[in-house]
Protein backbone atom coordinates (compact mmCIF):
# COMPACT_ATOMS: atom_id res chain seq x y z
CA UNK A 1 0.00 0.00 0.00
CA UNK A 2 1.24 3.67 -0.75
CA UNK A 3 1.37 6.40 1.84
CA UNK A 4 -0.76 9.29 1.48
CA UNK A 5 1.97 12.16 1.33
CA UNK A 6 -0.01 15.47 1.91
CA UNK A 7 -0.80 14.90 5.68
CA UNK A 8 -3.87 17.28 5.83
CA UNK A 9 -5.53 17.56 2.36
CA UNK A 10 -8.95 17.31 2.94
CA UNK A 11 -9.99 16.08 -0.36
CA UNK A 12 -7.62 13.35 0.58
CA UNK A 13 -9.15 12.97 4.16
CA UNK A 14 -12.71 13.02 2.65
CA UNK A 15 -11.75 9.70 -0.30
CA UNK A 16 -9.52 7.67 2.31
CA UNK A 17 -13.34 8.32 4.74
CA UNK A 18 -15.30 7.07 2.06
CA UNK A 19 -13.46 4.23 1.39
CA UNK A 20 -13.64 3.17 5.33
CA UNK A 21 -17.70 3.77 5.11
CA UNK A 22 -17.42 1.07 1.74
CA UNK A 23 -15.38 -1.56 4.10
CA UNK A 24 -17.96 -0.97 7.08
CA UNK A 25 -20.45 -3.78 7.30
CA UNK A 26 -24.09 -3.06 7.60
CA UNK A 27 -25.18 -3.62 11.81
CA UNK A 28 -21.95 -4.45 12.64
CA UNK A 29 -20.16 -2.05 15.39
CA UNK A 30 -16.21 -1.42 15.34
CA UNK A 31 -14.45 -0.22 18.64
CA UNK A 32 -10.78 1.05 18.14
CA UNK A 33 -8.45 2.24 20.36
CA UNK A 34 -5.95 4.35 19.96
CA UNK A 35 -3.70 4.01 22.40
CA UNK A 36 -2.15 6.99 22.40
CA UNK A 37 -2.65 10.46 23.80
CA UNK A 38 -1.39 12.23 20.68
CA UNK A 39 -3.99 10.17 18.56
CA UNK A 40 -6.97 11.68 20.74
CA UNK A 41 -5.86 15.15 20.39
CA UNK A 42 -5.46 14.82 16.53
CA UNK A 43 -8.80 12.99 16.57
CA UNK A 44 -10.21 15.78 18.52
CA UNK A 45 -8.50 18.27 17.31
CA UNK A 46 -9.00 17.47 13.34
CA UNK A 47 -12.93 16.61 13.83
CA UNK A 48 -12.25 13.12 12.49
CA UNK A 49 -14.88 11.32 14.25
CA UNK A 50 -17.17 13.02 12.03
CA UNK A 51 -15.48 11.95 8.76
CA UNK A 52 -16.67 8.56 10.21
CA UNK A 53 -19.19 6.28 10.08
CA UNK A 54 -21.74 6.22 13.16
CA UNK A 55 -20.46 2.92 13.67
CA UNK A 56 -16.84 2.97 13.86
CA UNK A 57 -16.34 4.30 17.60
CA UNK A 58 -12.87 5.41 18.67
CA UNK A 59 -11.73 4.83 22.07
CA UNK A 60 -9.52 6.76 24.15
CA UNK A 61 -6.40 4.43 25.57
CA UNK A 62 -4.20 5.13 28.38
CA UNK A 63 -1.19 6.59 25.95
CA UNK A 64 -0.73 9.87 27.99
CA UNK A 65 2.03 9.46 30.88
CA UNK A 66 1.02 12.65 32.39
CA UNK A 67 -2.87 10.94 32.83
CA UNK A 68 -1.73 7.33 34.06
CA UNK A 69 0.22 8.65 37.01
CA UNK A 70 -1.31 7.88 40.49
CA UNK A 71 -1.65 10.75 43.39
CA UNK A 72 1.32 9.11 45.44
CA UNK A 73 4.06 9.63 43.08
CA UNK A 74 3.21 13.28 42.74
CA UNK A 75 3.01 13.68 46.04
CA UNK A 76 6.35 12.08 46.79
CA UNK A 77 7.13 14.26 43.79
CA UNK A 78 6.41 17.37 45.53
CA UNK A 79 7.87 16.22 48.75
CA UNK A 80 11.26 16.19 47.23
CA UNK A 81 10.44 19.43 45.40
CA UNK A 82 9.82 21.51 49.02
CA UNK A 83 13.22 20.15 50.25
CA UNK A 84 15.55 23.81 50.28
CA UNK A 85 18.32 22.45 48.82
CA UNK A 86 16.82 20.94 46.07
CA UNK A 87 16.07 22.40 42.24
CA UNK A 88 13.11 20.48 40.95
CA UNK A 89 12.62 20.18 37.61
CA UNK A 90 10.05 18.95 35.52
CA UNK A 91 8.24 18.79 32.13
CA UNK A 92 5.63 21.45 31.75
CA UNK A 93 2.33 19.45 32.00
CA UNK A 94 3.68 17.69 35.50
CA UNK A 95 3.01 21.51 36.80
CA UNK A 96 -0.30 21.65 37.24
CA UNK A 97 -1.27 17.93 37.79
CA UNK A 98 -3.13 17.32 40.99
CA UNK A 99 -1.99 15.91 43.87
CA UNK A 100 -3.54 15.19 47.27
CA UNK A 101 -2.63 18.37 48.41
CA UNK A 102 -1.89 20.69 45.78
CA UNK A 103 0.31 20.48 42.64
CA UNK A 104 4.03 21.45 42.19
CA UNK A 105 2.79 25.00 40.29
CA UNK A 106 1.17 25.79 44.11
CA UNK A 107 4.12 24.96 45.76
CA UNK A 108 6.59 27.10 43.08
CA UNK A 109 4.27 29.65 44.13
CA UNK A 110 4.79 28.78 48.31
CA UNK A 111 8.36 29.33 47.63
CA UNK A 112 9.95 25.92 46.56
CA UNK A 113 12.41 26.09 43.64
CA UNK A 114 10.01 24.51 40.67
CA UNK A 115 11.32 25.11 37.03
CA UNK A 116 9.91 23.71 33.50
CA UNK A 117 12.65 22.21 31.14
CA UNK A 118 12.12 21.07 27.62
CA UNK A 119 14.47 18.06 28.26
CA UNK A 120 16.44 16.38 30.86
CA UNK A 121 19.43 17.65 29.51
CA UNK A 122 18.88 21.30 30.17
CA UNK A 123 17.88 19.63 33.79
CA UNK A 124 21.44 18.76 33.86
CA UNK A 125 23.05 22.07 32.90
CA UNK A 126 21.37 23.38 35.41
CA UNK A 127 23.32 20.79 37.80
CA UNK A 128 26.13 22.28 36.12
CA UNK A 129 25.60 25.84 36.72
CA UNK A 130 24.52 25.50 40.75
CA UNK A 131 26.95 22.99 42.02
CA UNK A 132 25.93 24.39 45.83
CA UNK A 133 22.28 23.11 45.11
CA UNK A 134 20.97 18.99 44.55
CA UNK A 135 18.97 19.36 41.25
CA UNK A 136 16.27 16.68 40.65
CA UNK A 137 14.53 15.69 37.56
CA UNK A 138 10.86 13.97 37.95
CA UNK A 139 10.97 11.68 34.31
CA UNK A 140 7.81 11.01 33.19
CA UNK A 141 7.12 9.44 29.33
CA UNK A 142 6.32 6.19 27.85
CA UNK A 143 9.72 4.63 25.66
CA UNK A 144 9.52 7.64 23.62
CA UNK A 145 10.61 9.66 26.18
CA UNK A 146 12.80 6.95 28.30
CA UNK A 147 15.76 6.91 26.02
CA UNK A 148 16.28 11.24 26.84
CA UNK A 149 16.78 10.33 30.46
CA UNK A 150 18.87 7.39 29.80
CA UNK A 151 21.13 9.56 28.01
CA UNK A 152 20.92 12.35 30.43
CA UNK A 153 22.06 9.99 33.01
CA UNK A 154 25.35 8.96 30.84
CA UNK A 155 26.31 12.27 30.40
CA UNK A 156 26.12 12.52 33.50
CA UNK A 157 28.15 9.73 35.31
CA UNK A 158 30.56 10.18 32.12
CA UNK A 159 31.04 13.58 33.18
CA UNK A 160 30.75 12.91 37.16
CA UNK A 161 28.31 15.50 38.06
CA UNK A 162 27.37 14.63 41.75
CA UNK A 163 24.64 17.21 42.72
CA UNK A 164 22.08 15.10 39.64
CA UNK A 165 19.51 12.70 40.26
CA UNK A 166 16.25 11.64 38.35
CA UNK A 167 13.27 10.92 40.26
CA UNK A 168 11.93 7.89 37.88
CA UNK A 169 8.12 7.17 36.67
CA UNK A 170 9.04 6.24 32.96
CA UNK A 171 5.70 3.29 31.74
CA UNK A 172 5.93 1.08 29.48
CA UNK A 173 3.36 0.40 27.37
CA UNK A 174 2.79 -3.38 26.19
CA UNK A 175 1.82 -4.16 29.99
CA UNK A 176 -1.11 -2.15 30.26
CA UNK A 177 -2.26 -2.77 26.41
CA UNK A 178 -2.19 -6.65 27.33
CA UNK A 179 -4.49 -5.50 30.91
CA UNK A 180 -6.55 -4.06 28.63
CA UNK A 181 -7.01 -6.79 26.62
CA UNK A 182 -7.50 -9.31 29.61
CA UNK A 183 -10.43 -6.91 31.05
CA UNK A 184 -13.94 -7.74 30.77
CA UNK A 185 -15.13 -4.18 30.01
CA UNK A 186 -13.91 -3.91 26.90
CA UNK A 187 -14.79 -5.16 24.23
CA UNK A 188 -12.52 -3.77 21.32
CA UNK A 189 -12.17 -4.73 17.56
CA UNK A 190 -8.01 -3.28 16.69
CA UNK A 191 -6.13 -1.02 18.44
CA UNK A 192 -3.88 1.94 16.43
CA UNK A 193 -0.38 1.80 17.85
CA UNK A 194 1.51 4.56 19.13
CA UNK A 195 3.11 6.27 16.34
CA UNK A 196 6.49 7.16 18.07
CA UNK A 197 6.53 5.09 20.85
CA UNK A 198 7.18 2.52 18.08
CA UNK A 199 10.06 4.85 16.39
CA UNK A 200 12.14 3.33 19.87
CA UNK A 201 10.66 -0.19 20.41
CA UNK A 202 9.61 -1.08 16.43
CA UNK A 203 6.54 -3.00 15.67
CA UNK A 204 7.40 -6.56 17.03
CA UNK A 205 6.54 -6.15 20.47
CA UNK A 206 2.88 -5.45 19.29
CA UNK A 207 2.77 -8.84 17.64
CA UNK A 208 0.67 -10.86 20.71
CA UNK A 209 -2.04 -8.76 19.86
CA UNK A 210 -3.00 -10.59 16.78
CA UNK A 211 -0.89 -13.90 18.28
CA UNK A 212 -3.01 -14.14 21.75
CA UNK A 213 -5.98 -11.79 20.70
CA UNK A 214 -7.00 -11.93 17.47
CA UNK A 215 -6.94 -7.85 17.54
CA UNK A 216 -5.14 -5.85 14.81
CA UNK A 217 -2.82 -3.22 15.12
CA UNK A 218 -1.49 -0.78 12.83
CA UNK A 219 0.57 1.73 13.96
CA UNK A 220 0.12 5.00 13.01
CA UNK A 221 1.57 8.83 12.93
CA UNK A 222 -0.19 11.93 14.36
CA UNK A 223 -1.40 13.51 11.07
CA UNK A 224 -5.26 13.72 10.51
CA UNK A 225 -4.02 11.53 7.29
CA UNK A 226 -2.00 8.98 8.94
CA UNK A 227 -5.14 8.51 11.41
CA UNK A 228 -7.88 7.78 8.81
CA UNK A 229 -5.26 5.85 6.47
CA UNK A 230 -4.66 3.76 9.82
CA UNK A 231 -8.42 3.28 10.11
CA UNK A 232 -8.51 2.65 6.68
CA UNK A 233 -5.76 -0.30 6.92
CA UNK A 234 -7.41 -1.87 9.93
CA UNK A 235 -11.38 -1.93 8.05
CA UNK A 236 -9.26 -3.82 5.20
CA UNK A 237 -7.86 -6.24 7.80
CA UNK A 238 -11.38 -6.47 9.37
CA UNK A 239 -12.96 -7.09 5.77
CA UNK A 240 -10.49 -9.50 4.80
CA UNK A 241 -9.83 -11.69 7.71
CA UNK A 242 -6.65 -10.71 8.30
CA UNK A 243 -4.84 -9.87 11.70
CA UNK A 244 -1.69 -8.93 11.47
CA UNK A 245 0.57 -5.67 12.93
CA UNK A 246 1.18 -3.08 10.09
CA UNK A 247 3.27 -0.36 9.67
CA UNK A 248 1.48 2.91 8.64
CA UNK A 249 3.99 5.17 10.08
CA UNK A 250 6.86 3.73 7.96
CA UNK A 251 8.11 7.46 7.23
CA UNK A 252 9.56 7.34 11.12
CA UNK A 253 9.28 3.90 12.29
CA UNK A 254 11.54 1.28 11.61
CA UNK A 255 10.12 -2.13 12.10
CA UNK A 256 13.22 -2.95 14.53
CA UNK A 257 12.73 0.06 16.57
CA UNK A 258 16.36 2.29 17.51
CA UNK A 259 18.79 -0.37 18.91
CA UNK A 260 21.13 2.63 20.42
CA UNK A 261 18.36 3.95 22.20
CA UNK A 262 17.33 0.24 23.36
CA UNK A 263 20.91 -0.11 24.18
CA UNK A 264 21.19 3.41 26.30
CA UNK A 265 17.76 2.59 28.30
CA UNK A 266 18.50 -1.37 28.87
CA UNK A 267 22.24 0.21 30.46
CA UNK A 268 20.24 2.96 32.78
CA UNK A 269 16.80 0.71 33.49
CA UNK A 270 15.77 -1.93 34.78
CA UNK A 271 12.42 -2.73 35.18
CA UNK A 272 10.04 -2.66 38.19
CA UNK A 273 8.51 -5.83 39.31
CA UNK A 274 5.02 -3.77 39.22
CA UNK A 275 3.89 -0.26 39.00
CA UNK A 276 0.57 1.32 39.72
CA UNK A 277 -1.48 3.33 37.16
CA UNK A 278 -4.17 5.47 37.54
CA UNK A 279 -7.45 3.50 36.58
CA UNK A 280 -5.67 0.24 35.96
CA UNK A 281 -3.82 -0.81 39.28
CA UNK A 282 -0.85 -1.94 39.74
CA UNK A 283 0.63 -4.06 36.46
CA UNK A 284 3.49 -6.01 36.69
CA UNK A 285 6.81 -4.99 35.10
CA UNK A 286 5.20 -1.89 33.39
CA UNK A 287 7.35 0.62 34.32
CA UNK A 288 11.10 1.56 34.71
CA UNK A 289 13.39 2.38 37.74
CA UNK A 290 17.05 3.09 37.59
CA UNK A 291 19.54 0.39 37.59
CA UNK A 292 22.21 -0.72 40.27
CA UNK A 293 24.52 0.71 37.65
CA UNK A 294 23.29 4.18 38.12
CA UNK A 295 21.49 3.91 41.26
CA UNK A 296 23.67 7.12 42.71
CA UNK A 297 21.36 9.21 40.52
CA UNK A 298 18.20 7.67 41.79
CA UNK A 299 16.03 10.42 43.56
CA UNK A 300 13.85 7.56 45.17
CA UNK A 301 16.80 6.00 47.00
CA UNK A 302 18.63 9.62 47.59
CA UNK A 303 15.46 11.32 49.37
CA UNK A 304 13.85 7.75 50.49
CA UNK A 305 10.70 8.49 49.16
CA UNK A 306 8.23 6.04 50.91
CA UNK A 307 6.25 4.62 48.45
CA UNK A 308 2.77 5.45 49.50
CA UNK A 309 -0.47 5.07 47.83
CA UNK A 310 -2.96 7.91 47.66
CA UNK A 311 -6.60 7.27 46.42
CA UNK A 312 -7.98 9.41 43.76
CA UNK A 313 -11.03 12.04 44.58
CA UNK A 314 -14.23 10.44 44.37
CA UNK A 315 -15.45 12.05 42.12
CA UNK A 316 -12.96 11.86 39.70
CA UNK A 317 -13.97 8.99 36.98
CA UNK A 318 -10.37 8.90 35.71
CA UNK A 319 -10.39 5.63 35.64
CA UNK A 320 -13.30 4.42 33.49
CA UNK A 321 -12.07 6.99 30.72
CA UNK A 322 -9.00 5.69 30.43
CA UNK A 323 -10.24 1.70 30.04
CA UNK A 324 -12.71 3.26 27.65
CA UNK A 325 -15.60 2.86 29.82
CA UNK A 326 -16.68 5.90 29.93
CA UNK A 327 -16.62 8.76 27.71
CA UNK A 328 -15.23 12.13 28.61
CA UNK A 329 -18.11 13.86 29.15
CA UNK A 330 -19.84 10.69 30.71
CA UNK A 331 -17.82 11.72 33.63
CA UNK A 332 -19.78 12.87 36.90
CA UNK A 333 -17.88 16.32 36.86
CA UNK A 334 -17.11 16.70 33.42
CA UNK A 335 -17.12 20.04 32.55
CA UNK A 336 -18.26 21.34 35.94
CA UNK A 337 -16.01 20.93 38.88
CA UNK A 338 -13.05 19.67 36.10
CA UNK A 339 -11.94 21.86 34.01
CA UNK A 340 -9.08 22.52 32.01
CA UNK A 341 -8.40 25.78 34.51
CA UNK A 342 -9.24 23.86 37.70
CA UNK A 343 -8.87 20.01 36.92
CA UNK A 344 -9.70 17.06 39.70
CA UNK A 345 -8.53 14.80 37.90
CA UNK A 346 -5.11 14.49 35.40
CA UNK A 347 -6.92 13.56 32.20
CA UNK A 348 -8.31 17.11 32.30
CA UNK A 349 -4.24 18.35 32.46
CA UNK A 350 -2.37 17.64 29.85
CA UNK A 351 -3.14 18.23 26.17
CA UNK A 352 -2.56 14.69 25.24
CA UNK A 353 -5.64 13.91 28.40
CA UNK A 354 -8.55 12.68 26.49
CA UNK A 355 -10.66 15.33 28.39
CA UNK A 356 -8.94 18.32 27.86
CA UNK A 357 -8.92 17.19 24.01
CA UNK A 358 -12.57 16.39 24.31
CA UNK A 359 -13.09 19.87 26.27
CA UNK A 360 -10.76 21.75 23.56
CA UNK A 361 -12.47 20.08 20.51
CA UNK A 362 -15.43 17.87 21.33
CA UNK A 363 -18.34 20.00 23.04
CA UNK A 364 -20.12 20.30 19.71
CA UNK A 365 -19.64 16.61 18.69
CA UNK A 366 -21.24 15.93 22.42
CA UNK A 367 -24.29 18.51 21.99
CA UNK A 368 -24.70 16.88 18.10
CA UNK A 369 -25.12 13.34 20.07
CA UNK A 370 -27.42 15.01 22.66
CA UNK A 371 -29.61 16.66 20.46
CA UNK A 372 -30.03 13.58 18.14
CA UNK A 373 -30.75 11.28 21.38
CA UNK B 1 10.39 17.35 -0.23
CA UNK B 2 12.07 18.01 2.90
CA UNK B 3 9.76 20.46 4.01
CA UNK B 4 7.17 18.23 3.89
CA UNK B 5 8.72 15.84 5.74
CA UNK B 6 9.65 18.39 8.43
CA UNK B 7 5.41 18.99 8.90
CA UNK B 8 4.16 17.89 12.37
CA UNK B 9 1.54 18.70 14.99
CA UNK B 10 4.36 20.06 17.46
CA UNK B 11 7.10 22.52 16.79
CA UNK B 12 10.00 23.43 19.57
CA UNK B 13 8.17 26.17 21.11
CA UNK B 14 5.23 24.25 21.33
CA UNK B 15 4.78 23.29 24.82
CA UNK B 16 1.39 21.13 25.07
CA UNK B 17 3.33 18.12 23.05
CA UNK B 18 7.25 18.63 23.74
CA UNK B 19 6.64 18.06 27.86
CA UNK B 20 4.53 15.05 27.12
CA UNK B 21 3.58 11.84 26.38
CA UNK B 22 4.42 10.27 22.79
CA UNK B 23 4.92 13.32 20.49
CA UNK B 24 7.90 13.94 18.84
CA UNK B 25 8.94 16.70 16.60
CA UNK B 26 10.31 16.66 13.03
CA UNK B 27 13.37 18.93 12.86
CA UNK B 28 15.95 19.51 10.19
CA UNK B 29 19.95 19.51 10.85
CA UNK B 30 21.04 22.57 10.56
CA UNK B 31 24.78 21.91 11.68
CA UNK B 32 26.31 18.76 14.05
CA UNK B 33 28.69 20.11 16.69
CA UNK B 34 30.02 16.58 18.60
CA UNK B 35 27.41 14.40 20.10
CA UNK B 36 25.02 17.72 19.24
CA UNK B 37 23.45 19.32 16.53
CA UNK B 38 21.98 22.56 15.78
CA UNK B 39 18.07 22.19 14.45
CA UNK B 40 15.61 23.57 13.40
CA UNK B 41 11.71 22.69 12.77
CA UNK B 42 9.11 23.82 10.48
CA UNK B 43 8.30 27.18 12.29
CA UNK B 44 11.76 28.06 12.14
CA UNK B 45 12.78 27.73 16.17
CA UNK B 46 16.54 26.45 16.77
CA UNK B 47 17.25 24.20 19.52
CA UNK B 48 20.45 21.94 20.39
CA UNK B 49 19.43 18.73 20.28
CA UNK B 50 21.67 15.67 21.24
CA UNK B 51 21.86 13.36 18.44
CA UNK B 52 24.53 10.04 19.72
CA UNK B 53 21.16 7.99 19.68
CA UNK B 54 20.94 8.16 15.95
CA UNK B 55 24.33 8.68 14.66
CA UNK B 56 25.84 9.62 12.37
CA UNK B 57 23.89 12.67 10.86
CA UNK B 58 24.48 14.83 8.67
CA UNK B 59 23.35 18.64 7.89
CA UNK B 60 19.96 18.93 5.91
CA UNK B 61 18.80 15.51 6.98
CA UNK B 62 15.30 15.27 9.11
CA UNK B 63 15.31 13.91 12.82
CA UNK B 64 12.10 13.18 15.15
CA UNK B 65 13.50 14.88 18.54
CA UNK B 66 12.23 14.42 21.98
CA UNK B 67 12.69 16.14 25.12
CA UNK B 68 16.22 17.44 23.46
CA UNK B 69 17.10 14.27 21.90
CA UNK B 70 16.92 12.56 18.56
CA UNK B 71 14.83 9.33 18.63
CA UNK B 72 14.73 8.46 15.10
CA UNK B 73 14.76 9.66 11.09
CA UNK B 74 12.08 10.76 8.89
CA UNK B 75 12.38 9.00 5.49
CA UNK B 76 10.33 9.48 2.39
CA UNK B 77 7.76 6.93 2.25
CA UNK B 78 8.66 4.09 0.37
Amino acid sequence: MKYVKEFRNAELARAVAAEIATLAEPGRHYKIMEVCGGHTHTIYRHGIKDLLPDQIELVHGPGCPVCVLPMGRVDEGIDIAERPEVIFTCFGDMMRVPGSRGNLLEIKAQGADVRMVYSPLDALRLARENPDRQVVFYAIGFETTAPSTALTLQRAKKEGIENFSVFCNHVTIVPPVRALLDSPDLRLDAFIGPGHVSTIIGCRPYEFMPADYGKPCVVAGFEPLDILQSILMIMHQLAEGRCEVENQYARVVPWEGNLAALRSMAEVFELRPYFEWRGLGFIAQSALKISPAYSYFDAELRYSTPGVRVADPKACQCGEVLKGVLKPHECRVFGTACTPEHPLGALMVSSEGACAAYFNFGRRAKEKVGATE
Amino acid sequence: MKEKLLQSYCTLDHDGCVVCSDAGISVRVVSVEGDDALCEDSAGNQARIAVELVAPVRAGEVLLTHGGVAIGRVEEDS
